[in-house]
């Protein structure tokens, strides 16, 4: 019989009480296989892991079993799981009194040392103060006086954390492997020494890779652009992204809480290669997850076969932001199926590119299972491919979907970007012609099955100009000018075997006010908060009115933030963060944008984007 | 169909009473996968493993002696099935023991529960021990009255209270019926309860094996 280490009877006697009301009430008791419980007279640093989204969604996250695994692993250190409770759950929580609790222990969260969130949207910003709401603190940070809990955060969104400043104590820049652990340390030693939060803070500011806000001043210009940024002793002048050198050597978990309930993907995950050798001009973690670095076959084979053992699951997925990259992917690809299919697992590979999509990889992913398939061109025509740097051509597309259609498929699935840099009328009649270029290739397939129709399925989001991109100096498209893009594309379109989707403009203007707001934003992230905006990522739960409301009452204006053109010679609010990609590189690559001139992917020719200037050594040795 | 040849009781308490019976099945066969027991799979376009349970349990109730049945491919002694899934369960579910299926799950007429809850227990019993129980059950065809009276038996009522109902894939008495009856008679108002399975009977009152 296993031994039981720690239970909160009293917490889980008051959830009794009406759990049983609650929808799905699996995601609120913890005690899934894999969770890990520990002695807490043996602990001394506790870790409170929130994902600032429902358990569904935030059980789906690789990075969190990747920093749960990494902490529980050292044997005084417990790190548990939080997620947002839904307002159902939420409501009988604030009137019973029942604050926010670990699904480990059932341990009120307020108890414990650290509380990290992982920020991996924008739209997440007031849940993040739900939480710490609901869990009985202050959300401003200058309010928590004492050294715990302290508020940390990662996450891609923490390359801009301007606009939360008020409210995290401190953030982790960049890859959290070693990072989280030294700050672990840190407030062991720390809890020993009785050592103040200011203390703490100031000494973390001297690890690497972690930004304390309050060590920096911001002066603004009377335009409303910052002016300057200056560090206080003995914060360093910028943050410098951390990174794991060698990614074979970096933690990586051997196993995973398995859910009770379904979440959104419910499966093994195992990451083949970080960072990205193609320089998309609008894609943020293109940029700022560089270098690019791979994973051995061998590590990535043991990983997914002791993942699948561990945690019994028959499906594996292999993650990174281009699969199809990696340097022998058909030679990893060929001994995965051949463990995957004599153990009836299928195998799933998200993020292939159009342009190295072979027959063979199709072959490979094939072997168990056939689902959808779904290729991102983001533009229409060749012209603005070449602006965005998105180095695929109509033919790339094509062939690949002629290979899918002849391996058997008959669902395609194509996202496309409105509102991009220099974008026409014929860019967007683009988008139409290559679906219905599509639905020629499935009738052109002699082999195809009677009577069975393609189904393509078109998905147009808006454009975002992101923080750390060569278009961080764009402005967005505004709602008028969206409108009537999307009002030509759909006046175009009328192939009934194709259906488009359109992304609302509310949702993408407010992404792109965060993605590049700088301090004075958080006093709207408050505000908007305080009228009642959470789960603002949940189409049921946003609302604009509130956003809108809360900048007019702290004298913002939204287009400013979004809708505005930037000087390369503007101060960005970002600009004390250094996430290895040089500013320099970004501008020159926003020119050639502009000029309609490609940059060729890392592999073809090194570009001085910065990294290895910033870094040195053989860093991008695995490009080659 | 294949015969199953292995039958598993297992308990299912403490938070593990809030996974839905759906939910069982996928926790069941991971467990089973992480087990390594070599089960006999369908065959088919979409092999999956065959399990099946005999009698679901509501959510927010829990068992002792619950039971599932599958078919081992190659000998793996008993004991050894109830340890290696011990291993790979969720700590609130625990195998107890492993057997050969003596009987079939249509031979299931009767469950027997305890129940604690912060009820009077002496107006309870009274109101049990009154002529008719007049309640509505919600079937696939509608709602009809059906009196839970005559359902009842071995009611023994002392610190909790302990009940039998019919119980079986086509014909079941969830307790929480009773329970519910008997707050709208009373006025009273459930805080806490708990219900326990305590047993699986037969149509002559022998526990199911």
């Amino acid at each position: 019989m296993t031994e039981i280490l720690y239970k909160n009877t009293e917490m889980m006697n008051r959830l009794d009480e009406f759990l049983l009301d609650i929808q799905k009430p699996a995601r609120y008791i913890g005690g899934e296989v894999g969770s890990v419980i520990k002695d807490k007279s043996k602990v001394d640093v506790r870790f409170a892991f929130c994902f600032p989204d429902t358990y569904e969604i935030g059980m789906s996250h690789l990075g969190m079993k990747i920093l749960y695994g990494l902490k529980n692993a050292v044997p005084n250190y417990w790190c548990e799981r939080v997620f947002m409770p839904l307002p159902d759950m939420e409501e009988q929580m604030r009137r019973r009194g029942i604050p926010l609790y670990a699904l480990e222990s059932l341990d009120p969260i307020r108890e414990f040392d650290f509380i990290g969130f992982t920020i991996q949207y924008e739209l997440c910003y007031t849940t993040i103060l739900e939480m710490l709401d609901l869990a009985g603190l202050p959300v401003l940070s200058e309010e928590r006086k004492e050294l715990t809990p302290l508020v940390v955060a990662g996450g891609p969104c923490v390359c801009n954390a301007e606009p939360l400043c008020d409210f995290i104590d401190l953030f982790i820049i960049g890859d959290g492997e070693e990072v989280n652990l030294e700050l672990m340390r840190l407030m062991e030693q720390c809890k020993k020494e009785n050592a103040s939060k200011r203390e703490f803070l100031e000494r973390a500011a001297q690890i690497e890779g972690i930004y304390v806000p309050s060590l920096y001043d911001v002066v603004y210009n009377d335009d409303g652009t910052v002016k300057s940024i200056t560090a206080k002793a003995p914060a360093p002048k910028t943050v410098i992204k951390r990174i794991v050198h060698d990614l074979n050597k970096a933690y990586f978990p051997d196993n995973f809480v398995v859910p009770f309930c379904d979440i959104v993907h419910n499966r093994a995950v195992v990451e083949v290669l970080r960072g990205c050798i193609r320089g998309c001009r609008f894609c943020q973690a293109g940029f700022i997850y560089r270098p690019f670095r791979e994973k051995q076959k061998s590590a990535i084979l043991n990983q997914t076969r002791c993942l699948c053992e561990n945690t019994g699951y028959d499906e594996v997925s292999l993650s990174s932001l281009s699969t199809s990259d990696y340097k022998d992917i058909e030679g990893l690809l060929s001994c995965l199926t051949d463990y995957t299919s004599k153990n009836g697992i299928n195998l799933s590979l998200p993020s292939l590119r159009v342009d190295r999509f072979s027959e063979e990889v199709l072959k490979e992913i094939t072997d168990v299972r056939k689902s959808g398939l779904t290729f991102a061109p983001e533009a229409g025509s060749q012209r603005l491919r070449d602006v965005i740097n998105k180095n695929v051509t109509e033919e790339n597309v094509l062939d690949s979907v002629k290979i899918a259609f002849e391996g058997g498929y008959s669902t395609i699935k194509l996202y496309f970007m409105l509102g991009l840099p220099t974008e026409t009328e014929e860019d967007i009649e683009g988008i139409y012609d290559l679906a219905e270029a599509v639905v020629e290739q499935f009738y052109a397939n002699p082999n195809r099955k009677k009577g069975k129709a393609p189904s393509v399925s078109v998905s147009v989001s808006t454009f975002i100009p992101k923080p750390f991109t060569p278009f961080e100096f764009e402005p967005q498209a505004s709602e008028e000018e969206i409108r009537s893009k999307q009002k030509h594309l759909m006046k175009y379109a009328n192939n009934k075997k194709i259906s488009i989707s359109r992304s609302k403009y509310d949702v993408s203007l407010l992404e792109a006010v965060l993605a590049r707001a700088d301090r004075r934003v958080g006093r709207a992230v408050y505000l908007a908060w305080k009228k009642g905006c959470k789960l603002d990522g949940w189409e049921e739960y946003f609302d604009m009115n509130k956003w809108r409301e809360a900048f007019a009452e702290c004298g913002l204006e939204m287009s400013f933030y979004a809708n505005r053109r930037r000087d390369y010679d503007e101060v960005a609010p970002w600009s004390h963060i250094n996430m290895l990609v040089s500013r320099e590189f970004f501008i020159n690559e926003n020119k050639k944008a502009h000029e309609g001139k490609t940059t060729p992917n890392c592999r073809e020719q090194c570009s001085n984007c910065g990294v290895i200037k910033n870094i040195g050594g053989d860093i991008c040795r695995a490009i080659r | 169909m294949p015969s199953v040849n292995t039958r598993v009781f297992f308990s299912k308490t403490d938070r593990a009473k809030y996974i839905s019976h759906l939910d069982l099945n996928r926790v069941m066969q991971g467990a089973i996968k992480r087990a390594k027991l070599p089960v006999w799979y369908t065959e088919g376009y979409n092999p999956h493993m065959y399990v099946q349970f005999m009698l679901p349990l509501s959510l927010g109730q829990e068992g002792v002696r619950e039971a599932m049945d599958f078919r081992l491919l190659e000998e793996v002694s008993h004991s050894e099935v109830t340890e290696r899934l011990n291993k790979a369960l969720p700590l609130d579910i625990r195998a107890v023991e492993t057997t050969v299926p003596v009987f079939k799950n249509t031979d299931i007429t009767t469950a027997e529960y305890e129940i604690t809850a912060d009820i009077d227990n002496d107006k309870f019993l009274k109101f049990a021990e009154s002529e008719k129980i007049i309640v509505e059950k919600k079937t696939k065809k509608g709602m009809y009255e059906i009196d839970l009276k005559p359902l009842i038996s071995e009611l023994t009522v002392g610190e909790s209270i302990t009940l039998r109902l019919p119980a079986g894939n086509d014909f079941n008495i969830n307790p929480a019926l009773l329970l519910d009856a008997y707050c709208d008679a009373s006025g009273e108002e459930i805080r806490r309860i708990r219900i326990v399975r305590t047993k699986i009977l037969c149509a002559d009152g022998s526990e199911f094996r």
